[in-house]
């Protein structure tokens, strides 16, 4: 199929210096944890999007010196020449599909805590971080602004040599450069600090010296945050970042726009439950309304239309993104062939973010199973190998994420039949409502995705309001079978804080509920006040209280944690959520469990109280999200009560269970399990993970033999 | 009692559609064959005739080897018997409710349900088009069958919602509306099983074709089109004085 041609602009070249782009899909700068210490996942991450059609990807921010150091979260780095090594593996493999490679040169100032290193960061003034416990810095004097400027002209030679086409002086997300530019962080009353023209006198000197040194062989791009929505003291658009623009335009070859500071930066990689697609464009037109020179920037796009209005509009010129590119890698190429309803669209949920802000682990994808397994696992996101057991057929029960996601990869591996049988009258499983939370409505995108490629595949056939018992699948006909029978709440208050149920907790009550019954079967509960418990501590708790509230209710959120959804502190959307359900009047008792519920009454103590003071609070029902649970009946009944012999006697050769009916877990681990059993389904042994390849040091005689020598050479002082 | 269900594996196109060379007919790379969504509706409803009443379903489809899948699908769904009839086929409803005809006579059922349509021709014919053919009264459009003696008692789906309730004397050829009932899946096992079942060919009698497809083509889009609503008596009023408007 051939691309409509109202989104010909996306495929339109543009100059952005020395270096051409092919069109106009620019992979952002984001984290990833492969940084430059595991070259080849990340070398193979950045560059399946090469591959999917983008004509520019970017590192993630990549440190110019030890001085700059995140550890425990994971950046690139851009030390020395074995770090210039490892980065040019994925220049060589980006240049491979005509893409270029960006290096997003990063010094954090104060919100480097040099974990590793144990090195002391620079900054404009000694105010410790906003965003890091005990981080500070020393306040630079003029010494230590040549010495920065330097790492900067240094790390961007590196960069030219590693391959990199695009160098940036990144600012935003109150790095460095941004720092001098900001009152909220720039104290100082030299001719650094105080007017706009010296607080911009660091970034401006600073990318004139990146420019003069690599500006003829590289592209040149600052990274700039046009609001911080933190007031006076904050970067404001008007104040200060029109002017830089102005100040700045003739030595950057691309604008990279985008909002916020470090400390709330869900403010700029958006989560859907707060902010549509596009979100920063006022920010972005603003900019390329006085510009000369490219703007690209985010938005979390998914939609071409939109992507190709906002070019056409002459509000942005090149288009960014990074969630949805790690969702889907081809976003380009399939916009290219007009197969619209291939893309896999970003839900918004940030999960890919939360392993960041979680610090060290990979990232990973809701939507794409194969993010970040490009390489260790050797998945790719739109080839499937035939399975060596395809003339074998399937049945799946349970057409939940893990199921849906299973049936998909089987059938793409040419699985001769797969049944796909669903005991309600659609795909989705528990997100059939969870979509209906407020806010969450694009993460629907999990199940049409899905509903639409299954509907494509010949060889998988979906069976609705069919509940099948064991007998029924014994006798099914399938060689291989997969349970995927999800997870059900806990109706007796099973819970991770004490590991024991609730006295009085019931969900088979009038004034109990649990959110399967809320939300599922569409239980009512009566009266005006109603307790949340919540011991998940991620979306569910606050999304049925936010709920509840909104129809009228007096809500109590209690939660034994500290916080109240803790985890959507690593999915960047804890600061809205806070502000949404203090505004909606949702009463938060933290540190609280509850010793037992009462009709019209729970009673709970203090977590740290040693003496079990117990505290009452009124309430007309209760809502119990306390803990998931399998739901195994199925995968047990075949398994110890039909047993596998009689199993095998009926022709089922296996018998696998993933997802939550395994063991509960996120939404992006459930899609994966049942990804993962599918591309294993003809491993020795499909039910345990194959293992995967890993980056790391395999210590080799001559090495030891070196190292050996070299430590013994400094503590004898001889090195 | 002997229930005979006609079906049809139609053609699903995709998003895109090219055409053969010739222009007659749509290229094969661009539809997947299913059986026809109406017929599962009636071969449904003659398993629950039979789970009822007794008796066997026998299953027809006219067409080439790749229409067995239907009826495999039929027979994995439940039915007793199939029987293809080679020679005839594609988009002449007449010339196939005649060779189906032969079948049923042959067959002489009770009952012979077909679906309202197919979901690649839509011409509505063929089910009529038999019924006149073997004399046998015909009820279209059918949303439920109760049986009695002799003869069912027929719901018949009209438009704004309206049922007719008509008694019919058996035998009869009923239409079967889509909604009926739930058509029951076929577990893998009895997919299995009905691969291996010999299915009887026979060959429709020769006979010219009532129709004739010339040319396939997607037609120019026009533009001005105007949207009539959605209220039925707005549409229908709306209609009339575009008439009168291009009359005059």
């Amino acid at each position: 199929m051939a691309r409509d041609p109202k989104h010909d602009i996306l495929f339109e070249p543009i100059q952005i210096g020395p270096k051409t782009m092919k069109n106009r899909f620019y992979q952002i700068p984001h984290c990833n944890g492969f940084g430059s210490e595991k070259p080849l996942s990340q070398a193979y991450f950045r560059s399946t999007k090469a591959e999917g059609g983008y004509a520019a990807v970017s590192t993630e921010y990549c440190s110019i010196s030890p001085e700059s150091d995140d550890t425990h979260r994971m950046s690139a780095r851009l030390w020395d020449d074995e770090d210039i090594k490892n980065l040019s593996l994925m220049c060589d493999m980006l240049h491979e599909y005509d893409c270029l490679a960006a290096a997003e040169l990063w010094y954090g100032g104060s919100h480097a805590p040099c974990m590793e290193t144990r090195c002391v960061p620079r900054a404009p003034s000694q105010i410790p971080s906003d965003f890091e416990y005990l981080t500070y810095a020393i306040e630079a004097d003029k010494d230590d602004i040549r010495h920065l400027q330097q790492l900067y002209v240094e790390a961007a030679k590196r960069a030219r040599t590693a391959g990199f086409d695009i160098v940036y002086v990144y600012g935003s997300h109150s790095y460095l450069p941004q720092q001098f530019l900001t009152p909220f962080y720039n104290k100082r009353t030299d001719e650094y600090g105080g007017s706009f023209e010296n607080r911009a006198r660091f970034w401006r000197e600073t990318i004139e010296q990146v420019k003069e040194a690599v500006g003829d062989d590289c592209a040149i791009a600052v990274r700039m945050s046009t609001d911080m929505f933190m007031g006076d003291a904050g970067t404001q658009l008007k104040r200060d970042c029109l002017p830089f623009v102005e100040l700045v335009d003739h030595l950057v070859d691309v604008w990279d726009i985008n909002l916020s500071g470090i400390a709330e930066w869900g403010e700029d990689a958006t989560p859907s439950r707060f902010y549509e697609q596009g979100r920063a464009l006022p920010w972005q037109a603003a900019v390329k309304a006085i510009s000369k020179k490219p703007v690209l920037g985010v938005g979390r796009w998914t939609d071409p239309d939109a992507m190709s209005d906002a070019i056409n509009e002459g509000k942005l010129d090149i288009i960014a993104t990074c969630r949805p590119s790690t969702s889907d890698p081809f976003l380009p190429k399939k916009i290219e062939e007009g197969r619209l309803d291939d893309i896999r669209e970003c839900i918004g949920c940030n999960v890919c973010i939360s392993r960041w802000e979680i610090g060290g682990p990979p990232l990973i994808c809701t939507q794409n199973a194969t993010a970040g397994e490009e390489y260790r696992r050797g998945w790719h996101p739109e080839e499937y190998a035939v399975a060596k057991n395809a003339d074998n057929d399937v049945l799946v029960v349970g057409a939940g994420p893990a199921g849906m996601e299973c049936a998909l990869v089987l059938g793409k591996r040419g699985m001769r039949r797969v049944h796909l049988v669903e005991a309600e009258e659609d795909m989705g499983g528990t997100m059939r409502w969870i979509p209906q939370l407020p806010g969450l409505g694009e993460w629907a995108r999990l199940v049409n995705y899905r509903k639409i490629q299954l509907d494509k595949l010949s060889n998988v056939e979906f069976i609705p309001s069919t509940t099948l018992s064991a007998k029924d699948v014994a006798e099914y006909g399938a060689e291989i079978v997969v349970v995927a029978t999800g997870s059900y709440w806990a109706t007796d208050g099973l819970n991770g804080a004490s590991h024991d149920v609730i006295p009085g907790a019931d969900a088979s009550l009038a004034w109990q509920a649990t959110p399967d019954q809320l939300m599922g079967e569409g239980k009512k509960l009566e009266g005006d006040r109603i307790l949340v418990f919540d011991n998940d501590g991620y979306f569910m708790g606050v999304s049925i209280s936010e709920m509840l509230a909104l129809e009228g209710k007096k809500v109590t959120l209690m939660t034994p944690m500290g916080h109240i959804a803790p985890y959507m502190h690593f999915t960047l959307e804890a600061p809205n959520m806070h502000r949404r359900l203090h505004s909606l009047g949702v009463e938060i008792v933290t540190y609280h469990l509850p010793s037992r519920f009462d009709e019209g009454a729970v009673v709970a103590t203090h977590v740290y109280d040693e003496h079990g003071h117990e505290q009452t609070w009124e309430a007309d029902g209760v809502v119990l999200v306390s803990q998931r649970c399998s739901n195994e009946r199925l995968f047990r009944a075949l398994k110890d009560d039909i047993g596998l012999e009689a199993l095998e006697a009926e022709g089922v050769q296996a018998l696998y269970r993933i997802g939550d009916c395994e063991a509960p877990r996120l939404l992006a681990d459930a899609v994966f399990s049942g990804h993962r059993l599918a591309r294993e389904i003809d491993s020795p042994d499909p039910s345990l993970p194959l293992p995967f390849r890993r980056e790391r040091r395999v210590v080799d005689p001559e090495f030891v033999a070196n190292e050996r020598a070299w430590r013994e050479a400094v503590v004898a002082g001889t090195a | 009692m002997r229930t005979v269900v006609c079906v049809r594996q139609v053609r699903v196109l995709g998003d895109e559609v090219e055409f053969t060379d010739d222009g007659t007919d749509v290229d094969p790379d661009y539809f997947d064959l299913a059986l026809n969504e109406w017929d599962a509706y009636a071969m449904e409803a003659g398993l629950r005739l039979r789970d009822a009443h007794g008796g066997e379903v026998v299953v027809v489809t006219c067409g080439e080897q790749e229409s067995e899948a239907a009826l495999r699908r039929c027979l994995a769904m439940g039915a007793g018997r199939g029987v293809r009839v080679e020679g005839v086929g594609g988009h002449d409803p007449v010339g196939v409710a005649r060779a189906l005809a032969e079948v049923v006579r042959d067959e002489s059922p009770d009952l012979v349900l077909c679906g309202v349509q197919s979901s690649d021709s839509v011409n509505a014919a063929t089910g009529t088009a038999l019924a006149e053919l073997l004399g046998l009264p015909c009820v279209a459009v059918v949303v439920d069958v109760e049986m009695g003696q002799g003869s069912a008692r027929v719901h018949r789906e009209l438009e704004g919602g309206l049922i007719d309730v008509v008694e019919v004397e058996l035998p009869a050829v009923l239409t079967i509306q889509t909604g009926i009932n739930e058509p029951r899946y076929a577990n893998l096992r009895a997919i299995k099983q009905a691969e291996q079942v010999e299915i009887p060919v026979r060959t429709a009698p020769a006979a010219p074709s009532a129709s004739r497809v010339r040319r396939m083509f997607a037609p120019d889009r026009g533009d001005g089109a105007e949207m009539l609503g959605t209220d039925p008596a707005d549409v229908a009023r709306r209609i009339a004085e575009i008439v009168k408007e291009r009359v005059a």
